[in-house]
This record gives C-alpha cells, sequence and structure tokens, in this order.
C-alpha cells in the first residue's frame, strides 16, 4: 500500500479516500529519468523525451560545457492544452511546473517551478494584478525551507491557500473546458521530512501529517465544486503523480564514480563541467544521465564512433558492480536508443541509470565521494507514481506520457 | 523613457476598459509609469456635475485629454477608455498632446446588442435611453486611428498584442523579453535546484 492509500485509509485525507473508493487507483511509470521537469513534460506533451526534448533540469552546451537550463521555450511540440484549444476548448492550467516562462495556451496558464518571476509565469497577462493583489505564491521559498522546518509548514500552508485562492478566483471567472492544478508542496515536504511523514514517532509528525488533512481539504473543495457543476463528474475526474517517493539511505555521485574508474578527467580545482579534460571518456548530468564524451557531438570529444558502444558497455559495467554495504546500488542501466525516440534524441543522454529505491543518484562534478549523505531524507521513485483515474486503465507499462491521450478522448464525447 | 496617450474609443461594450486594465500590467513589466484614466471614475471626480448632452461630452472628454497631456509629457503612460465619440474634440486633443496613439475598438452593433450585459443597448432601441452612443446619438469612427482592434473577431489576448506590438514598433516601449531564461534568472533557478538537491 502506498503512502496515498494508507493516508486515505488512516483517516487522514477522507475526500481523496472517497475519490479513490469511486474511481480507479493504479501505479504507473514516471519518466527516465523519474524527475518533474522530464516527467511533467511528458505529461503534458504526451510525447517522450525524444520527441519534446526535455531531458533533465539541465543540459550541457556542447560547444562551451556550460550548463543550460533548457525551459518551456524548447518544448516545441504542442502541449494537450494547444491540442483541446484547437478543437475550440479552453484550459485552465494552475502551477504546471516547466512552463517557465509562460506562453500563450488557449485559456490560462500559470507556470510552476522553477518559475521566477510572477510576470512571466502568467498568460494571458490580465490575470497578473489579480494574483499579485491574492499574493499568489508560485512554491515555498525552497532555500530557506531546507534548513528552517517551522519556515517550511507556514510556507507550504500559505501557499497552498494562495493557490485555492487562485484556482478559485480563475476558475468563477474563466470559461473551461478542462481545468487542472498541481500540488508541489508534498514533494517539497517529501524531500525535506519524508521521514515525519512515515515514522509516527518523529518530532513533526502531526505537521506532516496536518498537511495532507490540508491538501485533501484542497482536494475537497475541488471535487465538490466540479461536482456541483459538472453532469457526470465520477467521470471526469483525475488525479496524478509525476513519481513516487521514498526515503534516502545514500545518495549516490555519478561522477565521483566515473572519476574513479578513470572516464571523467577535470582539471584540478574544477567546479563546474566547463573544466573538463580532453581525456574525459563520459560523464554524467543529474540525476542519473550518463554521456558518452563523442567525438563530432562534445567540443573536445575524444570517444570516436567505432568506441563509443564499448564505452557504453563500461559505464553499464561499472554501474551494475556498485556495491553499497555488498548490495547492488543500480537496478537496471537503460540505453536511450530504447528509451527516446524522436527528433531529439539524439540531445539525450546515451545511457540512464536506474537505482534501487533508497539509493539517490546525483551528478555534481565536485564531489569527491561516491557515497554520502546531506539532510535531504526524501527521494523520487520510478514505477510507483499513482494514476487515479475514472475508468481502469490496464498496462503494466503505462507511463505518465500516457496519460494526455486517455484526457484528450475525454472530449471527443 | 517617453510618456504617451493611449486614447481608447469605442462604442460602449466594445472592451475599452477591458483592454485598458488588460495592458496596464504589461506596461508596468516594461518599466513604464502608467495612470489610467476610466471614464466612470472620471465622471465621478473630474467631471462630477456633466450630463450626456454633445456639450457636456465633450467637456468630459476635453477634461480627460487635458490630465492625458499632463501625465504623458510626465514621462507617464495615460490610458484613457471613454467612449468620446466626435472626431473633431478626438483630433483637437490629438493636436495639443504629444505621443497621441489613438486605439480605436471595433465592434458592430449588432454584435454589441448581443453581448449588452447591462441591458442598455436593448434599452436604447427600446428608447428608454436617451442620447445613447451609437443608437440615438452618433460615433464617429477614426479615420487614422494608430491603432485598429476588432473586438468582435479578435480574442482579448489578440487584441492586446496587437497593441502591445504596435507600441514596440512605435518606439514607445522598449521590446519585450523573449521567452528565454534570463541569465539572471538562471542563477535562481541554480539555486532553486541546490536546495532541492540538484546540481
Amino acid at each position: 500500500m502506498g503512502l496515498l492509500e494508507r493516508l486515505a485509509a488512516d483517516g487522514v485525507m477522507p475526500n481523496i479516500a472517497a475519490r479513490i473508493e469511486a474511481g480507479h487507483l493504479r501505479s504507473m511509470r514516471a519518466s527516465l529519468p523519474e524527475i518533474s521537469s522530464v516527467s511533467w513534460t511528458s505529461f503534458m506533451t504526451g510525447a517522450n523525451p525524444g520527441t519534446h526534448g526535455i531531458f533533465g533540469f539541465t543540459d550541457l552546451n556542447p560547444g562551451t560545457y556550460a550548463l543550460e537550463f533548457p525551459d518551456f521555450s524548447r518544448v516545441e511540440v504542442p502541449t494537450l492544452w494547444d491540442r483541446l484549444g484547437r478543437r475550440g476548448l479552453q484550459s485552465i492550467v494552475l502551477n504546471q511546473p516547466s512552463t517557465y516562462p509562460a506562453r500563450t495556451i488557449p485559456g490560462v496558464l500559470v507556470s510552476g517551478f522553477v518559475a521566477i518571476d510572477l510576470s512571466r509565469s502568467v498568460k494571458p497577462l490580465k490575470w497578473l494584478g489579480t494574483l499579485r493583489r491574492q499574493d499568489y505564491r508560485i512554491d515555498v521559498d525552497t532555500a530557506r525551507a531546507r534548513g528552517d522546518h517551522d519556515w517550511l509548514f507556514q510556507d507550504l500552508e500559505y501557499t497552498l491557500q494562495s493557490r485555492a485562492a487562485a484556482l478559485g478566483r480563475l476558475w468563477q471567472e474563466e470559461d473551461w473546458d478542462y481545468l487542472q492544478v498541481v500540488i508541489t508542496g508534498t514533494d517539497r515536504l517529501y524531500h525535506y521530512l519524508w521521514d515525519a511523514v512515515v515514522d509516527p514517532t518523529h518530532p513533526r509528525h502531526e505537521q506532516a501529517i496536518d498537511y495532507h488533512r490540508q491538501v485533501d481539504r484542497f482536494v475537497g473543495q475541488v471535487w465538490s465544486r466540479f461536482a456541483d457543476e459538472s453532469d457526470d463528474p465520477e467521470s471526469h475526474f483525475w488525479m496524478l503523480s509525476d513519481h513516487g517517493f521514498c526515503a534516502i539511505e545514500q545518495e549516490v555521485q555519478l561522477n565521483a564514480l566515473l572519476r574513479e574508474t578513470g572516464h571523467l578527467r577535470l582539471g584540478s580545482g574544477a567546479t563546474e563541467l566547463a573544466d573538463i579534460e580532453r581525456e574525459t571518456q563520459a560523464f554524467a548530468l543529474d540525476p542519473s544521465r550518463l554521456y558518452v564524451h563523442s567525438q563530432g557531438r562534445f567540443a573536445r570529444g575524444s570517444v570516436s564512433a567505432e568506441k563509443r558502444a564499448a564505452v557504453k558497455r563500461e559505464l553499464a559495467d561499472a554501474l551494475h558492480a556498485l556495491r553499497y554495504h555488498g548490495r547492488p546500488v543500480i537496478r537496471d542501466v537503460l540505453d536511450a536508443a530504447d528509451l527516446y525516440e524522436g527528433p531529439c534524441a539524439e540531445h539525450g543522454p546515451d545511457l540512464v541509470a536506474l537505482a534501487h529505491p533508497g539509493f539517490d543518484l546525483k551528478a555534481s562534478p565536485t564531489a569527491s565521494e561516491v557515497f554520502s549523505r546531506t539532510d535531504l531524507v526524501g527521494m523520487h521513485t520510478w514505477d510507483d507514481a499513482f494514476l487515479l483515474a475514472p475508468y481502469p486503465i490496464e498496462g503494466e507499462e503505462l507511463w505518465i506520457g500516457d496519460i494526455a491521450a486517455h484526457l484528450e478522448r475525454e472530449f471527443e464525447h | 523613457m517617453k510618456g504617451f496617450t493611449l486614447w481608447f474609443t469605442g462604442l460602449s461594450g466594445s472592451g475599452k476598459s477591458t483592454l485598458a486594465q488588460a495592458i496596464e500590467p504589461v506596461l508596468l513589466e516594461r518599466g513604464v509609469m502608467v495612470e489610467i484614466l476610466d471614464g466612470d471614475e472620471v465622471r465621478t471626480n473630474l467631471s462630477k456635475g456633466l450630463g450626456f448632452s454633445k456639450e457636456d461630452r465633450d467637456t468630459n472628454v476635453r477634461r480627460i485629454g487635458f490630465v492625458a497631456n499632463l501625465l504623458s509629457r510626465n514621462e507617464v503612460v495615460a490610458i484613457t477608455a471613454a467612449i468620446s465619440p466626435y472626431k473633431s474634440v478626438r483630433d483637437e486633443i490629438r493636436a495639443r498632446t504629444a505621443n497621441f496613439v489613438e486605439v480605436y475598438t471595433e465592434c458592430s452593433i449588432e454584435k454589441l446588442t448581443e453581448r449588452d450585459p447591462k441591458g442598455l443597448y436593448k434599452k436604447a432601441l427600446a428608447g428608454e435611453i436617451a442620447n445613447f452612443t451609437g443608437v440615438s446619438d452618433p460615433y464617429e469612427a477614426p479615420e487614422n486611428a494608430e491603432i485598429v482592434v476588432n473586438t468582435e473577431q479578435e480574442s482579448l489576448e489578440e487584441s492586446l498584442d496587437k497593441i502591445v506590438r504596435s507600441l514596440e514598433l512605435m518606439g514607445l516601449i522598449p521590446p519585450g523579453e523573449d521567452n528565454h531564461t534570463s541569465p539572471e534568472e538562471e542563477v535562481v533557478i541554480r539555486e532553486r535546484l541546490q536546495a532541492l538537491g540538484y546540481l
């Protein structure tokens, strides 16, 4: 039983319990890597990363080796809301991660993480004034919240309330056919205090559980308003997550591993992959993407086309061999050729590592130890994102990128 | 930064006030100071006591023009949203106002009657409201407005974009930022990602 079902069964989330009772709850796969930017972009486009072009929060410029932060402008395929718009349907999309800077959609878009400036997060701009007057919060102040958990809980509550207020106004004043709101507070809470959520003896357990009550009330408000206004609400209400969560046992630094194996060479005192040396055969980008330093792809690339497959095998072998106290760390190493398809696939990684739960893969260029711990306690998981659908959806390999097509079909009747 | 007067003119219900409100945040974002001289507010304050005869309407519009000119010559963008039905008065204000930009919100009487959220057109057509512009009082559409938006055919967003693009082309507002994250924003994104354990 997953956390959502447990909290529903325990009476913490009665509104969600009612939705689970009425709908069809199942697990599904997130994207690979299982992080918000990739998973949500897959959700909103219904496409594979090889098609939508987002492989992580960061990319490495192949010419300068500077770290880049792919934004919404890089997503050139139409979103679900664009496609609905072609049928004359309007969407309200509130707090959608990875849509910054916001662009015009048929309806209203308010971008979520990593949105910075509200004035660039809202389309159409006529909503900016209202959101500012409501003191709308895009996200909690993660930099502060990570070290100040009193602040975290205050900010989580305030942000959720401001989200509810914004949703209320949008709902009231816009004509819409499709409405979507993303709750990101749970992700922040789990990264910083997963142990408090799952451990009843944790001093902040009650606070963590109480936040779930707040989220449940919010879901309850959304549901009851939807039920009041819809002829057949049960058939059109969906909930999902962009990944699962579990406790971190160890953080695993892939670039530290690649240094140990001799695949990665960085200049002394290097702080960025910009200082990568020509002899480098491979490097990693957060959280679990491995790139062969190929000739013709990277300015200082040293691996010829003939040797690329061999380097990939070496990397996969090194990852499979990685042990922590005798236990394997890596569950699978996936070849990008099997994972990604589409015109952008060539810009993605060569391999993606999938860790066993508890081993949180990272790719800091400066980490010297493969295994370490920080104050973070929760990590994403791949194959236990949840989907609560109005009808049963079969298939072991269901993934988040499949859902947009189901949502579109809702409007065919 | 130059001030200018953005003078919306058009029939009642054609979208003047809606567009005036919608463009305000866009202009603020471009770093200009903005004041909206809303028709109703002006009538409550600056033009209290004036009626709807041609003479009173002209006086009302001239007063709005006077204040708009004061604002725009002091580097403020003055946005007006009064019907301002008579061409001669609009031209008079244009002649004495630096950077006068006329925006005509075009919309047919048929469409306005169909929209008619306050039922005003219905009443005017039934003869219950005297001097109602477009029905029982003339509206002289601009012949050379700098910007024409057709609110019957365009969405609010389309009309807004058209006005903003025109102001950019006239050099009255700086070009908008493109749709990419800026280097300054990337610094913040980096911090946020680090706070969640990345990088």
